[in-house]
């Protein structure tokens, strides 16, 4: 069995990703605060749809980034 | 705030007096002497005359000196509660006696008309079980006999001194809803309503809510508290009543209805929609306000909004996403789509834990008003002062029930008959 080595660069740039979904998960929050006019305690009492919300699009996420990692795979194969 | 304090505070408030004025009657007079205790006899010392003499333990200004009841069991059983009353089997000594200042009637409701009109000609304030009484003409030979007196009269239509429905209708009315558009009441219950017999002589008599000499059945035993809160709500009476009621499951022998279905139309078009069946639970009892803008569910002290701007932003904008990405063909739009129940949020109408008696269970059902308006009973028997519209509510909700039996008897639309109108209603 072949051993799966993490490199730091990687686990790094993984939880930017993840860090740039929750941003924008709770920059999200903010819209949905000022277009309904609720109140802002939301931005923090809100924050498991926010956490589920990064989730899903760092899941989301990687649907075009494994197309992509397949395109280069099979264009370095040929 | 203690649920007590709620509704004393709420009654002292001139603006809220307009629409609730007999909480004024929760608040005692200061001329009314500290320590100065009513002194009561309980005219019925069945179940519910049992629950009354628990509520009085809890009301420092109230003394039980007299317990009456025909029927020894019970009479003994309500004894063991309260062993300093003097007992009585005929209701016509406790009023002969001078030092009592009130009574309370929990008898069969075929009587609490003549108790009642007994105990203002011996000058006693009077606390009775709801309904009024048993047909129209008592009704308002009661209410006269009351109008010609300076006696205190009472009936238990706790709802009116419930916090969560004070607060519900104040809300209401100052828009919560949007206008209110109709009502929806219902009491459901799965069981017999009958209570066990020790012998076959007394069927008539303990169980009295099945027989019509004593009873008009589940319109003036359930109804009539939930058909209070809708005049209280619409601020006026209905002007026509139609319905249907059968014996549809426990045929035992009883005559009265074991399912009813009724609709009261107000003169605006708005209509009340009742229905009680006892062999079915599972609506439960509700009384839903519809507004415009959302549904008031008192009995549960809850509201729920159409559009629900209540609910969090970004679980709003999580549906909207959902319902944009997964919608079914959008043609028609909303008129098209069939509309099933969706899931509202409820939203309280009062801070805290709220009282809600749900029937099955006694637990809560302390707290619902009982408490409260038998002591503002108490309060007026120091002080000599009437509770305001208690009466006269009573009288309304009373009639309802009883057009609305006639109406399902005689299979017509009754309108309100001119003869039975007092100057309180609104039509």
């Amino acid at each position: 069995m072949k051993d799966i080595i993490l490199k730091a660069s990687s686990i790094k740039r993984e939880l930017v990703i993840l860090l740039c979904c929750f941003a924008a998960a709770e920059l999200l929050n903010l819209a949905a605060v000022i277009f309904y006019s609720r109140p802002a305690i939301e931005l923090l009492s809100m924050i498991g749809y926010v956490i589920v919300f990064s989730i899903i699009t760092y899941l989301l996420l990687w649907i075009p980034r494994l197309v992509a990692l397949l395109i280069k795979k099979i264009s370095i194969t040929r | 705030m203690e649920r007590r304090d709620f509704i004393k505070e709420f009654g002292l408030g001139a603006g809220a007096l307009a629409a609730v004025p007999w909480l004024a009657s929760c608040v005692r007079k200061p001329d009314a002497a500290k320590g100065d205790k009513a002194r009561l006899a309980l005219i019925g010392s069945g179940s519910r005359g049992q629950y009354h003499i628990h509520m009085l333990r809890g009301i420092a200004n109230a003394e039980l000196v007299a317990i009456c009841d025909p029927y020894e069991v019970n009479l003994q059983a309500a004894l063991a509660l309260c062993p300093t009353a003097k007992a009585y089997s005929d209701y016509r000594r406790v009023l002969e006696d001078t030092s009592i200042d009130g009574v309370i009637i929990a008898t069969p409701l075929g009587s609490h008309a003549r108790i009642t009109l007994d105990a203002i000609s011996a000058g006693k304030h009077v606390f009775c079980e709801k309904a009024m009484a048993l047909t129209l003409d008592e009704c308002k030979a009661v209410y006269d006999a009351y109008t010609h007196s300076d006696k205190a009269l009472y009936y238990c239509m706790q709802r009116m001194y419930d916090e969560k429905y004070v607060k519900g209708v104040q809300m209401i009315r100052d828009g919560l809803i949007g206008d209110v558009v109709g009502m929806r009441c219902h009491w459901f219950r799965n069981a017999d309503w009958r209570r066990e017999v020790p012998s076959p002589e007394l069927e008539r008599k303990i169980n009295w809510r099945l027989y019509r000499e004593n009873s008009a059945g589940l319109m003036t035993e359930l109804a009539c508290h939930q058909l209070e809160v809708c005049n209280w709500v619409a601020d006026r009476m209905p002007v026509e009543v139609a319905g249907l009621g059968d014996i549809v499951y426990w045929k035992d022998g009883r005559e009265v209805y074991d399912s009813v279905s009724l609709t009261y139309r107000y003169s605006d078009g708005r209509k009340i929609s009742y229905e009680s069946l006892i062999s079915n639970k599972f609506n439960g009892m509700e009384d839903q306000i519809l507004g415009k803008n959302g549904t008031v569910d008192l009995t549960r002290g809850v509201f729920y909004l159409e559009e629900d701007n209540l609910e969090p932003g970004i679980k709003r904008l999580a549906k909207q996403i959902v319902d944009k990405t997964f919608a079914a063909i959008p043609t028609a739009g909303p008129s098209w789509r069939p509309e099933l129940r969706s899931a509202y949020a409820p939203h309280p109408l009062i801070e805290g834990q709220v009282s809600v008696n749900a029937g099955q269970s006694m637990v809560s059902a302390d707290h619902d008003g009982s408490d409260l308006i038998l002591e503002a009973f108490c309060n007026s028997c120091i002080t000599g002062s009437k509770a305001e519209s208690v009466v006269e509510e009573a009288y309304c909700a009373t009639t309802l029930c009883l057009l609305g039996n006639q109406a399902m008897d005689e299979k017509r639309v009754v309108s309100f008959p001119s003869e039975y109108k007092i100057p309180y209603m609104k039509f």
